[in-house]
């Protein structure tokens, strides 16, 4: 067995913290939604619940955004380089095929490199599309005085409340995609368990030159004839 | 008839006893009678008058008359200019805005002079004004003679005169008691934005009134007249044929939705609530939650 840190502490932190904030926001978005915004009340607790936790979201993600720029670590994790995109096709292929037959992660994760080419685009696409957008618009929702005017001037509500929608859709598929792919560890909880503790046991079964996607490139094809 | 000439329904005992027994004792009339007097006000709902009145829906009216209470001064011009075009005459109680009626006391009557608005209280005359109800229309609804009709012109509610029985039920029916009674004619009468051109609006020489396009004040504006009720509760329950309260609307639309997608059913009211993004949303969530537990389940399997 050989241990990997993967999770520094404060990302651990931002993590949880806003896992909580998503799913009580997806909790209250749902409520508001099904009731439809026209017939809910401006004081309805639920309302208030779902503007307090969204703007209180706004910190962690302020701070993962500030985490990001400015740890060169964690900054390469989101760098897409030619061989992640190359890496794409594999790494579905792994998902959708030979994970069934008990074939190998083409990139397991490392302290270098913590996500596979999947992971980095569906991270990025969650960090750096979906939640500023939730963001933005949600403060945009938030009535303030000078862009009020020309939100409803440019009759702009209709269309920020749809992406609202659209984005929070977006959301929840990736939150189920995620929870089923967090049990894909070695046990259940081992993937949860290494978001909580920070690292996480590897069988030493694993080669240690199986990082390099040529490496898990030929394995596969090795596999496969 | 029996033989001896006492009516059926009364035995005659063999005594000879020629006292009448009747069919029903008292304490029978007792519970026949609790009985059906608990069984018609458990049935009262259902027999209301009015309760089978096809509900009235009507067109939203086009403009409507609003009033600013700051720059009104009470002089009452509005009244009169209302009553001259629509009456011939200058008679403010018969006015359809109703502007003297506040003018002291303003819109919460005498009792509240002190902290009110009116001459007594901070001196804003609080006009009144018709709201030109959405449907359902309070006077419409009530009206026993179908006399409060669409205009054409402004699409206002306005009274029929040739329908009107001068019963003054929607006088009560208005939450803003703003049905005139014309004692003379013996007709309610009601604003109708004087043919789309308000002379209220046109009388007023303090800038007070404007004619506006509709907008609903009616869930915004408290009414004087608490204890109207636009519809009977039973009527009311009508209305969720087409406008049930959030959810289940809702769900019904999406499901609706869901039909027509597949082919077949009803088409989609016009006014959805569900848009099709929840559709998307419901179709997505499920295959997703689908795949991944298929995706699990092959896992399962092939790990054997």
């Amino acid at each position: 067995m050989r241990r990997i840190d993967l999770h520094p502490l404060p990302l651990r932190i931002w993590h949880w913290t806003n896992a909580g904030a998503v799913i009580l926001l997806m909790a209250t978005g749902l409520y508001l939604r099904l009731h439809g915004i026209a017939s809910i009340k401006p004081h309805d607790p639920v309302l208030l619940w779902h503007k307090g936790i969204g703007l209180a979201m706004t910190i962690p993600a302020l701070f993962w955004f500030l985490y990001t720029l400015l740890n060169p670590n964690q900054r390469r994790q989101y760098r897409m380089t030619g061989r992640d995109l190359k890496g794409i096709p594999v790494q579905a292929r792994f998902y959708l095929f030979s994970i069934f037959s008990e074939g190998e992660n083409p990139f397991p994760p490392s302290a270098e490199n913590k996500y596979n080419p999947l992971q980095k685009t569906a991270y990025a696409a969650v960090m750096f599309v979906l939640i500023p957008v939730q963001v933005v618009t949600g403060l945009l929702f938030l009535d303030i005085p000078v862009l009020r005017d020309h939100l409803l001037a440019g009759n702009l509500m209709g269309l920020l409340g749809a992406i609202h929608v659209i984005f929070a859709y977006g959301l929840v598929l990736y939150l189920i995609v995620h929870l089923y792919m967090a049990t894909l560890g070695d046990r259940f909880f081992s993937h949860t368990m290494g978001m909580i503790v920070g690292y996480e046991e590897q069988d030493n079964g694993m080669k240690e030159d199986k990082g390099s996607p040529t490496a898990a490139a030929t394995s596969l094809d090795g596999e496969r004839t | 008839m029996k033989p001896n000439g006492v009516p059926a329904g009364i035995s005659v005992p063999r005594d000879g006893n020629t006292r009448l027994i009747l069919p029903c004792t008292r304490r029978q009339v007792l519970i026949w009678g609790g009985v059906s007097i608990t069984g018609w006000s458990v049935l009262s709902p259902f027999l209301v008058q009015g309760a089978d009145r096809p509900l009235i829906i009507m067109e939203k009216a086009q403009g409507m008359v609003v009033a600013d209470p700051v720059l009104c001064v009470g002089c009452g011009r509005c009244e009169l200019a209302c009553t001259e075009f629509n009456d011939g005459k200058a008679s403010p109680s018969l006015s359809r805005i109703k502007v003297d009626r506040n003018l002291n006391s303003g819109a919460r009557g005498a009792t509240t002079w002190r902290e009110g608005h009116g001459n007594f209280g901070d001196g804003l005359v609080v006009q009144d004004l018709c709201r030109q109800c959405p449907h359902p229309v309070p006077c419409a609804s009530i009206c026993p003679e179908n006399a409060v009709i669409l205009s054409p012109s402004a699409h206002t509610r306005v009274i029929d005169p040739e329908r009107c029985t001068g019963c003054k039920v929607c006088l009560q029916a208005c939450p803003w008691e703003m049905i005139s009674y014309d004692p003379h004619s013996r007709k309610a009468t009601k604003c109708h934005l004087c043919q789309g051109k308000p002379k209220c609006v046109e009388a007023c020489p303090a800038g007070s009134l404007s004619y506006v396009a509709w907008r609903d004040l009616t869930g915004e504006i408290p009414p004087r007249n608490p204890n109207s009720s636009p519809l009977p509760p039973e009527r009311a329950l009508s209305c969720q044929e087409c406008h049930l309260p959030g959810l289940p609307q809702n769900i019904r639309q999406t499901s609706a939705m869901m039909r027509q997608l597949l082919g077949g059913g009803k088409a989609v009211p016009e006014r959805i609530g569900f848009k099709w993004i929840d559709l998307a949303g419901t179709v997505l969530i499920p295959l997703a939650i689908g795949s991944v537990l298929v995706h699990a389940v092959l896992r399962k399997v092939r790990k054997r």
